[in-house]
């Protein structure tokens, strides 16, 4: 579903992906982690095409991303995107969070954009919050609600920038707990996250990334049991510490 | 098409040179001025004693709120027979240079008193009661400790409002003063050259405001990354 | 002093009898609001378009916008006035340029005050559109292009909507500043509020009152302008987003 080949990037003299060559295929979870600064939330926005790269080839359901000539509008409806800080339109309801692109970019009409809408706010626990504001939820009931907008597009996959990290901790479990059932229902996923356990429950590869290479890319059991690289295992042992 | 001649500048430079220094005399004058009553304006604003604070507040309030040829009217046409009248000045000394620095000193002072208020509120309020603790009197503390800092992070704010005041001197115009655009407009009227006396004076002051701005911002980078 | 007040100059019939002194300053009132007015919606809507431009990824586009900017902003206002009444007639093609001429002169006045005013708020306006949407979290374009929005429906839909929200206070200022920069198109002859005060000092031996009555006018304006848009503000205001319900 997405192959990636010799990916590079660079600003200035600064490499920030360097040769990233890995593939997901469909229905599989891969966890991306590593230090901070190691290239891993620009990897996946590459897959989308929000960062541009200098060289390689990602290849998303048959579409070059680097290709001038792709659209991206319409490569991006059908790839959902959850961010760190959930980027909710803060100036419409959640219910016009859910229904704004189905209707613009898809073309639904409002009334079957929000029934879906609807549908997949009970899914996410949060039909009673339809017609607050995202000022008004907390950190967690927004990630939920920005899960339930990308999967409203109906997308072939998720990408998930951090989705944790911004959150209280009293608010992680929530939205761990909606990615959980996602996989489990078989959606392509691709997450950068610190969050092992949710690694270690649902995904099928770990890719563990480091200045702007990928230095481990394997099964979970692999991963964690004898990561190869000296770096993996000083991070593991630093993040299992805790 | 209209046919351009621009010999009539050369000669006419001089006296343009004449007009840019009145320009910059009312431009420097007003700044100095208006940043010392400024000041003092935003003191009395901020102060704990009421009537300080309604004056001031009433004087910023006032003078924003109405246009800059206004208060230059007043100034040329009004201020004049008051000061002949209360001080006996001599009738029809020409006092409009020193009015028009007046005026723009005390219209500018109002917004002056903005920035440099909002300058004083953005040191930490623990700055005050730092100085406090150490035994310093508010006078102390505002001269030594908080004005200090303020005035630092005002300086690109500060010199932004002198290149609009050095623009707006332009308005002198309203009383035939011969600033650097009242001379320009003459030469232009006199030689019947107004389109490329206007076009010239337009492309002077775009240099030099254009040139200023850019060393403000030059300024206010460096100061950030400090 | 011995100067004597006389509110009631302001109900004479003035010297050339075909109004009161109070007709004079409520035309010069009038032609104050229709000119700050209809300048002021070319202002927002050029300034708008050349702030979206200032923040595109296009160099050449964002390039021209702040030449325009740049170029609007340091020309002293009397000096563009001039440029656009004396100077813009000469330099159109010359049967354009006689058509204006020959028109109304009061129109011809009316017209280079309010594409001068129009042009200069509008460079003010663009830089607040600009810092509006530079002050947004960087994620939210991301956001928009990653729900597979095109870039103008992204400024469309997620950007400009919160962009403008967030300006509403620094634009209340500049449109109070369009009333008062009106005052300087007095120096073209056209008899805005400004001018008909300076016309009563020259017609009546009462100057305080005129611009006592000039300023109150002024004042008025002031209060109008600032109520009406703290209702706006309110009116946009996100619920749960900065002070918001």
């Amino acid at each position: 579903m997405i192959t990636m080949n010799k990916v590079s990037k660079h600003y200035g003299s600064f490499q920030v992906l360097a040769d990233c060559t890995t593939q997901v295929h469909k229905g599989e979870v891969i966890v991306v982690c590593g230090p901070s600064g190691s290239g891993k939330s620009t990897l996946i926005k590459c897959v989308n095409g929000l960062e541009p790269f200098q060289s390689g080839e990602i290849i998303v359901n048959g579409v070059s991303v680097g290709d001038p000539k792709t659209n991206l509008s319409k490569l991006r409806s059908t790839v959902g995107m959850v961010f760190q800080n959930f980027e909710l339109f803060p100036h419409m309801s959640i219910i016009d969070n859910l229904a704004i692109a189905q209707t613009k970019v898809l073309g639904r009409t409002q009334e079957q954009a929000r029934e879906k809408g609807f549908k997949l706010l009970d899914r996410v626990g949060l039909r009673a919050q339809a017609e607050k504001y995202p000022g008004q939820l907390s950190g967690g009931q927004q990630q939920r609600v920005a899960i339930a907008r990308a999967l409203a597009m109906d997308p072939i996959c998720m990408l998930f920038d951090e989705p944790t990290s911004a959150l209280d901790p009293e608010m992680v479990n929530e939205v761990l707990d909606v990615m959980t059932e996602l996989a489990q229902e078989g959606m392509t996923m691709m997450c950068v996250t610190h969050e092992m356990g949710f690694a270690k429950r649902v995904a099928s590869r770990v890719i563990f990334m480091d200045q702007g290479r990928i230095v481990e890319d394997d099964s979970k059991e692999a991963f964690f049991e004898h990561a190869r690289s000296e770096r993996a295992q000083q991070f593991l042992a630093k993040i299992l510490h805790h | 098409m209209h046919e351009f001649d621009w010999s009539s500048i050369p000669n006419a430079l001089p006296f343009l040179w004449e007009g840019m220094k009145i320009s910059l005399n009312i431009t420097v004058s007003a700044v100095i001025f208006g940043i010392v009553w400024g000041t003092l304006l935003a003191l009395m604003r901020l102060s704990p004693i009421k009537p300080l604070s309604w004056f001031a507040a009433g004087y910023v309030n006032l003078f924003r709120a109405i246009p800059l040829v206004m208060v230059l009217l007043w100034f040329f046409l009004i201020v004049p027979h008051l000061l002949e009248s209360l001080f006996g000045f001599p009738r029809g000394s020409d006092m409009r240079l020193s009015s028009a620095i007046a005026g723009f000193a005390l219209f500018e002072a109002a917004y002056y008193s903005e920035i440099i208020r909002a300058g004083i509120q953005s040191v930490p309020k623990g700055q005050m009661g730092a100085a406090s603790a150490l035994g310093m009197t508010y006078g102390q503390a505002m001269r030594l400790v908080v004005l200090p800092q303020a005035f630092r992070n005002m300086v690109p704010l500060l010199l932004t409002q002198g290149i609009i005041l050095f623009q707006d001197t332009s308005l002198v115009y309203v009383s035939a003063l011969a600033d650097f655009f009242g001379a320009a407009y003459k030469v232009g009227d006199r030689d019947g050259r107004l389109v490329e006396l206007l076009l010239f004076a337009g492309a002077v002051y775009f240099v030099i405001c254009f040139t200023a701005s850019r060393i403000v911002r030059h300024y206010q980078n460096k100061l950030k990354t400090a | 002093m011995g100067y004597n007040w006389n509110w009631g100059i302001f109900l004479q019939p003035t010297a050339t009898g075909d109004d009161t002194y109070l007709g004079w300053m409520f035309y010069g009132f009038k032609m104050t609001i229709a000119l700050s007015l209809s300048a002021w919606l070319i202002a927002l809507a050029l300034g708008a378009v050349v702030g979206v431009l200032r923040t595109v990824p296009n160099k050449w586009l964002s390039g021209l916008a702040t030449a325009y900017v740049e170029i609007f902003r340091n020309i002293p206002l009397l000096v563009q006035l001039f440029l656009w009444y004396f100077v813009m007639p000469e330099l159109l093609p010359e049967a354009l340029g006689n058509a204006f001429k020959q028109t109304n002169p009061i129109m011809q006045q009316f017209v280079a005050s309010m594409v001068c005013l129009a042009l200069f708020t509008s460079a003010r306006v663009a830089e607040q559109v600009r810092s509006g949407i530079n002050s947004l979290p960087p994620g939210q374009k991301n956001a928009g292009l990653a729900m597979g929005f095109t870039l103008p429906q992204t400024y469309r839909y997620v950007m400009l909507p919160m962009a403008v929200r967030l300006i509403v206070p620094p634009l209340t200022s500049e449109f109070l500043n369009i009333f008062k920069n009106s005052a300087v198109c007095s120096t073209i002859g056209l008899l805005e509020l400004a001018a008909q005060g300076r016309q009563l000092v020259d017609y009546t031996a009462q100057p305080y009152e005129s611009f006592i009555a000039v300023t109150i006018a002024y004042l008025l304006i002031n209060v109008v302008v600032m109520s009406g848009m703290r209702w706006v503000e309110e009116h946009v205001r996100v619920p749960g987003y900065l002070g918001g319900k």
